[in-house]
C-alpha cells in the first residue's frame, strides 16, 4: 500500500522534533575548543557541587514521592471508603493544588509562609517574637511544595484505582476470614498497586524535573535543573551541556527502572461488578472528627489560594509591617488590562499556548492515525516518540532546543529559531505531545475501527471520515488531553526562563520580574489570572 | 445478460504475516443472487468479504464487480455496502443522519431516508438515537444505512449473530424480504449452515482459506465432494470402513453399505464413510447391532442415540419407533465414502 510514507514522514518530523536535540546536547558534551574531547566531563566528575546537586535532585525526588504517598493514599482510602458531612464538595476540593501553576504556587507559598508571610507574622505577633521563626529555605521548603502539589496525583490515581475495585474480591476475604486489615493488605493494596505505582512514576518524574521551588527557595540546596541554568548563564556552555546530559540520563534511567518494577505483574481487575459500597460514619464523634479534619485539611489547601487573591488586592507600597493589608483595591487588575507592556505577557502565553495546543493535538492525531488505526510498521517507534518528552526534564529540553535552534544549518535541520516568536510555541508544543497523546491515543483505541470502515464503504473520502466520524468521536479526548496541554503550556516557567525574548516574554516571567520590583500586588494578580485559566482550562477539560 | 457472472473473484490470494486468510479464490455470482460464505473461524471467509469491500488489498488475483475490475479501488470508490457484524452504527448520529450518510446531499435525499427506514419497518425512527434502538432495529438500521447509496453489492458480515436465537429467525426472514424487494447481489459471511441455506442461492465452503465446495444447498448437503463439507453441513456420523464396489462400502463384518464416492479410491481401499441420522433405519435384525441410549424430539420426528461397536450413530426415526434400552440393528440406505487421507 502507497501509506507507509505519511508515517514514515511523522517519524522523522518527531525524530527531528524530540530526539534530535538531546542528541545534539549529547554530543556537545564531548566538544570542547572546536574539538573532540572528554574535557567537560573531567570537569564535571572533579567538581563536588555537581555531584551534590546529582545527588540532591535525586533524594528530593525520592522524598517527593514518599510524602506524596503519605497524604494522597490514606487521603484517597477516606475519601473512597466513608461518608461523613460535606465529602462530595472536599473530595472535590482536595485536588484543587492542580489548578497552580507550578511558579504560581511557589509564589503563593512564599507570600503564606515566607519570611514575611502571613503565617510567620501571625506567629510572631502572638508570640512577640522580635522575627519571623523560621525562614523558608533549602529542602525543606522545596519539599513543603512538592507535597502540596504532588500529593494530588496519588490521591487521584488511588481513588480510580479503588473506585475499580470489585466489591466481591473484598467480600470474597471476608467470607474467608480475613479481618479488614488483612483484606486491606492483601488484596486491596496489590490491586491497586498498578494505580499507585503510576502515580509514584509521575510525581518521581515531576519531582526530579521540578525548577520553580528550588529556584525560588533553593538558596544554597542545589538541584540539577537549576544548577544547569546558572552554570549556562555563567557561560560554560560546555559544562551545561553534561550537566543536562547527566540530568536527562538520570531521568531516563529511573523511568526504565521504575517501569520495570512496574511492569512485574500487572493485575487485571476483569470482574464487573459492583463497586464496594462507602461506610457511612454513623457515629455523631466519628461524623463530627471526620468533618472537622476534612475541613481544616480543605483549609490548609485552599490557604495558598487565598492568599494570592488576598495579596493581588493590595495596592503597591501600602502594606509594609502590618499583619493584614490596610487597603484593597482592584488597581492590579487593571493595570494589567490597561497598561500595554503589562498586557503583552498575557497575550504572549495565551496565543502561544493555543498555537502549541492546538499544534500537538495535531500531531497527536496524526499519530493515533498512524499508530492505532493503520498500525504502521513505525508504530512503536513513533509511540515512543511522541512519549518521549515527558520523561525529559523541561530544563533538558529547553536547554537542548537552544542548542539546536540557535545555529542556521538548513542542510543539518537546523534553523536559527532562538530570539523569535517561534522557539516558545514549539517548546510548549514538544512539551505537550506526551500529553496530547496520553489522551489522543487511548481514545483512538477505544474506537472502533469498523466506524472508520462503514463510513468509507458508503463512500466518504478520507477527510469527511476524519470530520464526520472520527473527530465526533475523538472530542471527549481532544476536549481533555488540549484543556491539559493549554493549561500547562499558558503556566510554564522551566522551558521560558531559558528560551524567552523580551518580546515574547510569558507571564510565569513577568511574574518573576514583578517580584523582583517587589511589586507583589501584580505578580499575584497574574498570578490569579493563571490560576483561573487553568481553572477554565481543566474544568472544560473534565466536563463530558 | 442474467448467465454473466455480476461478481468475479479470479484466483485472490492474501497473507498475513504467519499464514495465507485467502488462498487461490476464485468464484463467480450472477446479478442479483445472494451467495453464501460458509466456514469455521479461521476460514478465510471475513477476509474474503474485507476483500471484496476493499479494506484489504489481495497479494495476488483480481476483483471484479459488473465488469470492472475494482482491485486497486479504495473501498469510498467501490460502490460497495457493508453491513458490519457489531453493526458499526455510528453513535454521535441519529438513525437518520445514520441512514443518510451515505446518500448524497440533495432534494430527494430526506425521502430517501424515509423510503429506506420504511423498506426495514422503521418508519419514523428518524430522531432516534442509536443505544435507543433493540439489537433487532440496530440491525435493520445498519442495513439501511448500508443500502442507501444504492450499492451495487451489498456484503453482511454475521448479520444475525448478536440476536437472541428467538429474534434471529424472524429477522432472517424479513432479511430475505427486503433483500428480495431490492434485488440487490449479495455476500453474506457465516458460520451457521442454517444461515446459509436460508439466505443464500448458492453457498461457497471455505476451509483454511480455500474453496472446498461450490453449489446450491441441496448439492452440498446431498452430492459434498469432500469428508469436510460432508460433516461440516448437517449431522453426521464417520465411520471407518473400506471399499468394496464402486458403490458400496463395508463398514463391519458381514455389513456393507451403498455409498456415493465423489473421490477417486480404489476399491479395496480403506475410506471414511459418512452417513446423516435420515440414511439410517433401525430394524429387527441385519447391520449393525447396537442398544439405544437416549431419545431426543425433534418436533414430529425423533433422534435416537444408538451405541454400536461402530461408535454412536444418530439415527432419524418415528418419535415410537424404539423404545430407549431397546436392542436393534442399524442399516445405511445412503453414505458417502472418503478416502482415509485428506
Amino acid at each position: 500500500m502507497k501509506r507507509r510514507p505519511l508515517g514514515l514522514a511523522l517519524a522523522i518530523g518527531l525524530a527531528w522534533l524530540v530526539a534530535y536535540p538531546l542528541l545534539l546536547v549529547a554530543l556537545d558534551a564531548f566538544r570542547a575548543d572546536g574539538a573532540w574531547s572528554l574535557a567537560n566531563f573531567g570537569g564535571f566528575v572533579r567538581d563536588p557541587r555537581e555531584w551534590e546537586a546529582l545527588w540532591g535532585s535525586l533524594w528530593i525526588s525520592v522524598a517527593s514521592v514518599i510524602l506524596a504517598a503519605a497524604i494522597g493514599i490514606p487521603l484517597a482510602f477516606v475519601f473512597e471508603r466513608f461518608d461523613f458531612p460535606g465529602r462530595r464538595v472536599l473530595g472535590g476540593l482536595v485536588a484543587l493544588p492542580a489548578v497552580l501553576p507550578p511558579l504560581v504556587g511557589v509564589i503563593a507559598f512564599l507570600f503564606l509562609y515566607g519570611e514575611s508571610g502571613i503565617i510567620p507574622r501571625l506567629i510572631a505577633a502572638a508570640l512577640a517574637l522580635p522575627e519571623s521563626p523560621w525562614r523558608l529555605r533549602g529542602a525543606g521548603a522545596i519539599l513543603l511544595v512538592h507535597a502540596y502539589s504532588m500529593y494530588v496525583y496519588f490521591y487521584l490515581f488511588t481513588r480510580a484505582g479503588l473506585a475499580r475495585v470489585d466489591a466481591s474480591m473484598t467480600e470474597a476475604a471476608a467470607s474467608l476470614g480475613a479481618g479488614r486489615w488483612r483484606t486491606l493488605r492483601a488484596v486491596v493494596l496489590p490491586l491497586v498497586r498498578p494505580q499507585i505505582a503510576a502515580a509514584a512514576l509521575l510525581t518521581f518524574m515531576t519531582a526530579l524535573g521540578s525548577f520553580s521551588a528550588p529556584y525560588i527557595f533553593g538558596g544554597g540546596f542545589r538541584v540539577m535543573p537549576t544548577q544547569i541554568l546558572a552554570t549556562k548563564l555563567n557561560g560554560n556552555l560546555g559544562l551545561a551541556m553534561v550537566e543536562t546530559t547527566a540530568l536527562a540520563v538520570l531521568a531516563l534511567t529511573a523511568l526504565a527502572l521504575l517501569r520495570r518494577t512496574q511492569g512485574r505483574g500487572g493485575i487485571a481487575i476483569t470482574a464487573k461488578g459492583a463497586a464496594p459500597g462507602v461506610r457511612v460514619l454513623r457515629s455523631p464523634l466519628g461524623r463530627a472528627a471526620a468533618a472537622t479534619l476534612g475541613w481544616g485539611f480543605a483549609v490548609l489547601l485552599l490557604l495558598p489560594h487565598a492568599t494570592l487573591i488576598l495579596v493581588s488586592l493590595v495596592p503597591l507600597g501600602t502594606w509594609t509591617t502590618q499583619l493584614f493589608p490596610t487597603a484593597y483595591t482592584l488597581g492590579n487588575f487593571a493595570a494589567l488590562a490597561q497598561e500595554p507592556e503589562r498586557l503583552r505577557p498575557l497575550v504572549n502565553s495565551l496565543w502561544m499556548a493555543a498555537v502549541a495546543t492546538v499544534g500537538a493535538l495535531a500531531l497527536a492525531l496524526w499519530a493515533g492515525r498512524e499508530v492505532v488505526q493503520r498500525r504502521a510498521r513505525l508504530a512503536r517507534p513513533l509511540e515512543v516518540l511522541v512519549h518521549l518528552p515527558w520523561a525529559v526534564p523541561g530544563t533538558v529540553l529547553a536547554i537542548a532546543l537552544a542548542t539546536t535552534f540557535s545555529v542556521r544549518a538548513p542542510w543539518m535541520g537546523r534553523w536559527l529559531l532562538v530570539g523569535t516568536a517561534l522557539i516558545l510555541p514549539l517548546a510548549y508544543l514538544i512539551r505537550n505531545l506526551p500529553v496530547a497523546a496520553g489522551t489522543v491515543l487511548p481514545g483512538f483505541r477505544q474506537l472502533d475501527p469498523s466506524l472508520d470502515e462503514a463510513a468509507a464503504s458508503l463512500g466518504a473520502g478520507r477527510w469527511r471520515r476524519l470530520l464526520r466520524v472520527t473527530f465526533p468521536l475523538l472530542r471527549p479526548a481532544l476536549l481533555a488531553g488540549g484543556a491539559l496541554a493549554f493549561a500547562t503550556a499558558v503556566g510554564d516557567f522551566v522551558t521560558s526562563i531559558v528560551l524567552y525574548t523580551y518580546d515574547t516574554r510569558p507571564i510565569s516571567i513577568e511574574i518573576l520580574g514583578a517580584l523582583r520590583q517587589f511589586d507583589i500586588g501584580v505578580a499575584a494578580a497574574y498570578g490569579v489570572v493563571l490560576m483561573l485559566v487553568s481553572a477554565a482550562a481543566m474544568a472544560l477539560g473534565t466536563r463530558r | 445478460m442474467s448467465d454473466q457472472p455480476f461478481l468475479e473473484l479470479r484466483d485472490v490470494t492474501k497473507r498475513f504475516p504467519g499464514h495465507a486468510a485467502v488462498q487461490d479464490l476464485s468464484l463467480a455470482v450472477p446479478r442479483g443472487q445472494l451467495l453464501a460464505l460458509l466456514g469455521p473461524s479461521g476460514s478465510g471467509k471475513t477476509t474474503t468479504l474485507r476483500l471484496l469491500a476493499g479494506f484489504e488489498r489481495p497479494d495476488r488475483g483480481a476483483v471484479i464487480v459488473g465488469g470492472v475490475d475494482v482491485t486497486a479501488l479504495p473501498p469510498a470508490a467501490r460502490h460497495i455496502g457493508m453491513v458490519f457484524q457489531h453493526y458499526a452504527l455510528f453513535p454521535h448520529l441519529s438513525v437518520g443522519e445514520n441512514v443518510a450518510f451515505g446518500i448524497p446531499r440533495g432534494p430527494g435525499r430526506t425521502a430517501r431516508v424515509r423510503q429506506l427506514l420504511a423498506l426495514v419497518d422503521l418508519a419514523g425512527f428518524e430522531h432516534r438515537r442509536i443505544d435507543a434502538l433493540s439489537g433487532g432495529q440496530q440491525q435493520r438500521v445498519a442495513l439501511a444505512r448500508a443500502l442507501g447509496p444504492d450499492p451495487k453489492l451489498l456484503l453482511l458480515d454475521e448479520p444475525l449473530s448478536n440476536l437472541d436465537p428467538a429474534l434471529r429467525e424472524r429477522t432472517r426472514r424479513e432479511l430475505r424480504a427486503a433483500l428480495e424487494a431490492v434485488g440487490v447481489t449479495t455476500v453474506l459471511v457465516t458460520h451457521e449452515q442454517d444461515e446459509a441455506f436460508a439466505l443464500g442461492d448458492v453457498v461457497a465452503v471455505l476451509r483454511d482459506g480455500r474453496m472446498e465446495q461450490f453449489g446450491s444447498a441441496p448439492d452440498l448437503y446431498e452430492r459434498p465432494v469432500t469428508h469436510f463439507v460432508a460433516t461440516f453441513v448437517g449431522r453426521a456420523a464417520t465411520v471407518a470402513g473400506t471399499l468394496v464396489a464402486a458403490d458400496r462400502a463395508r463398514v463391519s463384518d458381514g455389513v456393507e453399505w451403498p455409498v456415493r464416492v465423489p473421490q477417486a479410491v480404489a476399491p479395496g481401499r480403506a475410506v471414511r464413510v459418512v452417513v446423516r441420522p435420515e440414511a439410517l433405519r433401525l430394524g429387527g435384525e441385519g447391520g449393525i447391532a447396537g442398544t439405544v441410549r437416549a431419545r431426543r424430539y425433534l418436533g414430529g420426528r425423533a433422534l435416537f442415540s444408538v451405541a454400536t461397536p461402530l461408535g454412536v450413530l444418530e439415527v432419524e426415526g418415528a418419535v415410537d419407533a424404539v423404545e430407549v434400552g431397546a436392542e436393534v440393528h442399524v442399516t445405511a440406505v445412503r453414505a458417502h465414502a472418503f478416502p482415509a487421507e485428506d
